[in-house]
């Protein structure tokens, strides 16, 4: 298939969408900022007879408070994310990671939506979305179901999406006043870099020095899908985490990842930086924790 | 081929081009602006930076086909020869070219950032704005004072307007 013979077809509204993805016998393929989807078809990897522009689905693009949760569209600009005051005090550690996506350029055009299903290991908002318990909702023509953002990836670039599905809407559970977030993220350079590990922290504290409830660590790039490090969770509660037992949890970060050797690193350089990462997360964590509460 | 209508800096244009055509293809090609460039073709490079609905964004990853309707501004846009921006100007007064071929695509990400400003900015901020633009020259210093320049010119002249 050659670029010249691809067709673009711009749907006005969901439901236009949603019955072009049902048809069946083309071969489409969804497209929204293009940051992935147009290198790959210049790459000759992603070859579609049509592509379906849902860029112009403004309906698809909105950050709300509703019923206590906050609902994201798919189309929501990591522009848009790092801008919103309601992500700021609710979701921290979102709009830390979409901070790092990219450069300028990217975040005016990247969605989250497609950045989700994209489903690269090295996808910078995954982790985030995970440590935010996010819940997909997915739709199609006439059927409409929610998926745990964790149960959503089945390997690189593989989802539990449909051909005549798309995402619709990101749930995700707003911060309490006691729960902080972080994300960190180690790529060859400070801007304009694929991650070669990262990492999203949330936790949830409690009344005394240091004393932590609970919470969920999540590692990106360092196995075929996103992770949670669960072990390294449970030591949260254990006791307080003062800078002893980062280290401890480090360490055992440390043997929870399961990275491999690629063209941006090796696995045990990885390895090393998954536990770097989160030790320096979870000391700034405690350090920004400490200066709130006093 | 399909016929697509957008505004390019100002004035409405319909091209005919086939859809998947890159719109930094149509913008050279079909309409004869080439200011912006092609380097990377990823986005990783910033040379194809234009202003669609005044943000600034890569235009070798969109399709000609996504262009409908849109309102582009490009580095001719900004200003040509005969009108210079301010960010134009303090380009050329720093000297913040080498070979150029980045120029257009940072006078664009400058334009686009010193739209934003209320302050004078920093130097990291300035990094951060233009993150996405490579220059292969390394000529970074002289463009960073550049910005710097005309957020000074820029902020001057506001200030002068709100005083009449």
């Amino acid at each position: 298939m050659l670029v010249s013979e691809i067709d673009v077809i711009s749907p006005l509204d969901l439901d236009e969408c949603l019955t072009i993805l049902s048809r069946e016998g083309i071969q489409h393929r969804l497209l929204a900022g293009g940051t992935d989807a147009v290198v790959r078809m210049k790459d000759g990897k992603w070859r579609p007879n049509v592509w379906i522009n849902v860029k112009g689905l403004n309906e698809l693009r909105y950050i709300v408070k509703k019923d206590g949760a906050i609902h994201i569209g798919p189309l929501t600009t990591h522009s848009d994310i790092i801008r919103s005051q309601l992500l700021q005090t609710q979701a921290d550690v979102l709009v830390e990671a979409a901070r790092e996506v990219g450069a300028t350029q990217m975040q005016n055009m990247g969605t989250i939506g497609g950045n989700i299903g994209t489903a690269s290991p090295a996808g910078d908002t995954i982790p985030a979305l995970f440590v935010l318990g996010a819940v997909l909702e997915i739709r199609s023509c006439n059927n409409k179901r929610l998926v745990p953002i964790e149960e959503f990836f089945i390997g690189p670039g593989k989802t539990v999406l449909r051909q005549n599905e798309m995402i619709t809407n990101i749930i995700i559970q707003p911060q309490e006043k006691n729960e902080i977030g972080i994300f960190q993220k180690l790529g060859p350079r400070k801007a304009q870099s694929i991650s070669i590990v990262n990492v999203a922290v949330n936790l949830i504290m409690g009344e005394n020095n240091r004393q932590c409830l609970g919470g969920k660590i999540a590692f990106g790039a360092v196995a075929p899908t996103i992770i949670r490090a669960k072990k390294c969770e449970s030591m949260l509660k254990i006791a307080p985490i003062t800078d002893d037992m980062i280290e401890n949890i480090s360490k055992v970060a440390w043997k929870e990842v399961m990275p491999i050797t690629d063209v941006r690193a090796s696995a045990s350089y990885r390895r090393d930086m998954a536990s770097a990462l989160l030790h320096r997360g979870l000391y700034r964590l405690m350090r920004r924790w400490e200066s709130y509460e006093s | 081929m399909k016929p697509i209508r957008f505004t390019v800096n100002g004035s409405p244009r319909e091209v005919n081009c086939h859809p998947s055509k890159t719109l930094l293809d149509v913008l050279r090609e079909d309409l004869n602006l080439t200011a912006s460039k092609e380097c990377c073709g990823k986005g990783e490079c910033g040379s194809c930076s234009i202003l669609v609905d005044k943000e600034v964004i890569c235009s070798c990853l969109v399709l000609a086909g996504q262009a409908e309707g849109m309102d582009i501004t490009t580095c001719e846009g900004v200003g040509l020869t005969a009108n210079m921006d301010i960010v134009q100007e303090a380009f050329v007064s720093e000297g913040a070219t080498q070979c150029g071929y980045c120029t257009p695509g940072l006078i664009v990400s400058s334009r686009a950032f010193l739209n934003s400003i209320e302050h004078i900015p920093s130097v990291s901020e300035i990094k951060t704005a233009l993150g996405g633009n490579l220059c292969r020259c390394t000529g970074y210093a002289k463009i960073i004072r550049a910005v710097e320049t005309a957020a000074k010119h820029q902020l001057e002249n506001k200030g002068k307007l709100s005083l009449r």
